[in-house]
């Protein structure tokens, strides 16, 4: 009888020590939280300014729909325009759904661009959609999105 | 501190009137923030470019707001049109406030 207690304070010992330094780093990475931390929703609603996004042939977005290694996803955007003084693309946004800070890059762009493209590489965190929001000078905005698998995380 | 970066323009012969691609590429490390020292422990501090503004013949004609999420080693991509002989030059700044540029001339035949 006093063996089989010791067995079991024994065991239960252990199962702390092995537990407790796991339970500790869970922890500690809960605290590091980016400065620049936002969701999607709210960074699209912070640039639409809660307008209507439509999706629309008229914007391609080019990326990987397996990505192997989540740090380099190449990502291009073309958005069909003709670029001129009365009608061109003011931004293009780029986005990735579930980073921490889901903004990745917004650029503004004018008509001596001559066309409107924009390309770079973005690191995910994880499995998640890159959308692509462009917003034209008549102030509509149009949508595209790519789910990208990732295998790797980028964010490690 | 000077940093490496480098402008392509693509193709590299064009004339008056082409819309030719500009690839801009530094090497930055983009730490996010988000990352911890394997040695140490510590959290590694988020360093990152944030702006980047282009100028061709000292106009500003794209300007970009660049987060963390941003590979490291950015590289961008942007078109251009061209219309005369004249400086393109890219004017790019991270969050501790560093600031760096870097000029090429665009030369159409």
């Amino acid at each position: 009888m006093l063996r089989r207690t010791f067995i079991q304070w024994a065991g239960l010992g252990l199962a702390a020590t092995v537990l407790a330094p796991s339970v500790l780093s869970a922890e500690e990475k809960q605290k590091i939280v980016s400065p620049n931390a936002m969701k999607f929703t709210d960074a699209l609603d912070k640039v639409t300014g809660g307008k209507k996004v439509s999706e629309s042939s008229k914007i391609k977005l080019v990326a990987p729909e397996i990505a192997e290694n989540g740090a380099v996803v190449p990502v291009k955007v073309d958005v069909e325009s003709p670029m001129s003084e009365s009608d061109y693309v003011k931004r293009i946004h780029v986005f990735a759904s579930k980073n921490a800070n889901s903004r990745c890059a917004s650029v503004e762009l004018t008509p001596a661009n001559g066309e409107a493209y924009f390309a770079t590489r973005l690191k995910l965190g994880g499995t998640q959609d890159v959308v692509a929001v462009a917003e034209l000078s008549n102030g509509t905005f149009i949508t595209a999105k790519q789910s990208v698998k990732v295998t790797i995380g980028g964010c490690g | 501190m000077a940093r490496k970066s480098m402008i392509k323009i693509k193709p590299k012969k064009y004339s008056v009137g082409d819309v030719v691609k500009v690839d801009f590429i530094v090497i930055h490390p983009m730490e996010t923030g988000l990352r911890k020292d394997k040695k140490t422990g510590n959290v590694i501090p988020a360093h990152y470019i944030n702006d980047i503004q282009f100028f061709y013949d000292d106009k500003l004609v794209t300007k970009m707001d660049i987060w963390e999420s941003v590979s490291t080693d950015p590289y961008f991509s942007i078109n251009l049109k061209v219309t005369k002989k004249a400086e393109l030059k890219v004017v790019y700044k991270d969050n501790t406030g560093e600031l760096n540029e870097k000029s090429t001339t665009l030369k159409p035949a």
